[in-house]
């Protein structure tokens, strides 16, 4: 049952970030049920209930997707594209993560419907700021979707 | 005649009278009157012949005195044309001495014509020297035209090859940029993180000595992001498009002034404001000017108990000068060639924080609106900052 209820699926290919970020919302008091995944390829399996997820509900889905940008396998972008061309799933917020604000990304991203784009400050009192900030943004002062 | 005639009839009326008398004498008589009538008629005859004949000479000498007058007339004719005939003789004389003169001329002419063909054959080889030459001086001009034209050809090959070099070089540097924004960020972020994490959750296993090492390694690694996130949006400026608008400086400068201000809380400076002229500039760099310059003004001057700060203008030729002068630290003017200097530093970070890139930003972004950068300075004075923009026609 691990993988029911999920309600932050967060797709990040860093363990450091990873590891940081999650430190940071429990830190920041969020209980949320989070589920990580290490690329986009997984978080598309998990959304469409397939491989190790394939015995998941297929009629839930997460409140929040936080999506790092560059990854291996399945890119940010494309996870990005499948679910908001998904009619059941476009209405979930997706936050995209990034390292950097270089490149083309970000227009492509908000054309794409993209909710928010997060570049990841390097310090980390900064960074443990913006983690809880958007924690606390989508998961408690956003109104979720009636999916 | 006619008196023969008339004798003849009174001796025949005398001899009629004397009949009367004697009539044998008259039949002799008539008949030799007869015989004379005759005769008479004959002589008649003769006469009226001879009348004729002399008629007929008197024609025929009237024809030859006519003849003879005719005569004189064509001899005179004659004479008239003989003299013609030597009047022409005698003219054709001097036509033919004129003839001979004119031959002479003419052949005067010709010796004159054929010298005078000399000469023209003479020019018009003199001409064939001049076409030959022409053609080789044109033939040569053809060579050095198609030399520049292959030289032009290897120059604008050259100038396609730089370009693509260095659009190459362009991008290498854009996914450098990239690579480094994004794949050197995320290790010191774990750096940073992780050594926060210690510094939160472990700190109790860390001596004095200890903590003061995790310390450093937090602030170094805050540093290093704080370097390549300058670096980059220096890199950055050299790449975005300049466009070019008239900036309502007034506006922009007060705006700053608020920001800034705001960011800063206590300690707020005193600005003097001077009304400034509008300016040619891309606003979003421009904007960026004034932020460096201006907040370099609040840091710098942040020791002193009053921090003053004066912005205002001049036009000098075509160009606007603005300026931001402060009371603050000011720099020595022996080390101004390093001011502008990606990442020089005339402060030491205990002194002043700030990575180095702010001055030579400023000085990128002016320059690329053509515009010039320069500053004054006295240690523990202060500074003036100044820049120039095209100015508004």
């Amino acid at each position: 049952m691990e993988y029911e209820n999920i309600e932050i699926l967060f797709v990040e290919d860093s363990v450091d970030d990873a590891a940081l970020t999650i430190r940071a919302l429990n830190k920041s008091g969020f209980t949320h049920k989070l589920l990580h995944v290490k690329d986009g390829a997984e978080a598309l399996d998990f959304l469409y209930c397939r491989g190790v997820f394939s015995s998941r509900n297929p009629n839930q889905f997460p409140n929040l997707i936080l999506l790092d940008l560059k990854m291996p396998k399945v890119s940010g972008i494309q996870v990005l594209e499948q679910v908001k061309a998904d009619k059941r799933m476009k209405s979930i917020p997706v936050v995209m993560l990034t390292s950097s604000n270089e490149g083309p990304d970000i227009e492509r991203c908000f054309e794409l419907g993209a909710n928010s784009y997060i570049v990841k400050p390097v310090e980390s009192d900064n960074f443990f700021k913006t983690i809880k900030e958007i924690g606390l943004y989508w998961m408690i002062l956003s109104q979720p979707p009636h999916l | 005649m006619k008196k023969h005639i008339s004798d003849g009839l009174e001796t025949t009326h005398l001899l009629n009278l004397k009949n009367s008398e004697q009539k044998n004498q008259t039949a002799e008589l008539i008949i030799a009157n007869k015989e004379i009538a005759l005769q008479n008629e004959d002589k008649e005859n003769r006469a009226a012949e001879l009348i004729i004949a002399n008629k007929e000479l008197i024609f025929q000498i009237q024809e030859k005195e006519n003849r003879a007058a005719e005569l004189v007339i064509a001899n005179k004719e004659l004479a008239f044309q003989n003299e013609e005939k030597e009047n022409r003789a005698a003219e054709l004389v001097i036509a033919n001495k004129e003839l001979a003169f004119q031959n002479k001329e003419k052949e005067k002419r010709a010796a004159e014509l054929i010298i005078a063909n000399k000469e023209l054959a003479f020019q018009n080889k003199e001409k064939e020297k001049r076409a030959e030459e022409l053609i080789t001086a044109n033939r040569e001009l053809k060579n050095a035209e198609e030399d520049i034209r292959i030289l032009n050809e290897e120059l604008e090959q050259k100038v396609i090859e730089r370009t693509a070099q260095l659009e190459s070089a362009n991008k290498e540097l854009g996914s450098f940029s990239y690579s480094v924004s994004h794949d050197l960020r995320a290790p010191i972020r774990a750096i940073n993180g992780y050594s926060k994490i210690l510094l939160e959750d472990y700190v109790e296993n860390l001596d004095a000595e200890g903590e003061k090492i995790l310390q450093s390694i937090i602030y170094n690694s805050k540093k290093m992001g704080l370097l390549i996130d300058d670096l980059l949006a220096f890199s950055k400026l050299g790449r975005k498009p300049v466009t070019v608008a008239e900036i309502d400086m007034n506006g922009l400068v007060q705006q700053i002034k608020e920001e800034l201000i705001f960011e800063k809380g206590d300690h707020i400076p005193e600005f003097d404001f001077e009304i400034l002229p509008n300016a040619e500039g891309d606003k979003s760099l421009i904007r960026q000017v004034w932020i460096n310059l201006i907040s370099n003004a609040i840091k710098y001057a942040s020791n002193k108990a009053n921090t003053h700060i004066q912005i205002g203008s001049y036009l000098e030729e075509n160009m606007v000068v603005y300026f931001v002068k402060d009371n603050g630290a000011g720099f020595d003017m022996q080390y101004y060639d390093k001011l502008f200097g990606v990442f020089q530093r005339l402060h030491s970070q205990e002194e002043f924080e700030g990575t180095g890139i702010g001055l030579a930003i400023v000085q990128k972004i002016v320059h690329r609106h053509n515009g010039n950068v320069w500053a004054e300075s006295e240690l523990e004075k202060g500074s003036c900052f100044y820049f120039s923009l095209p100015a508004i026609n």
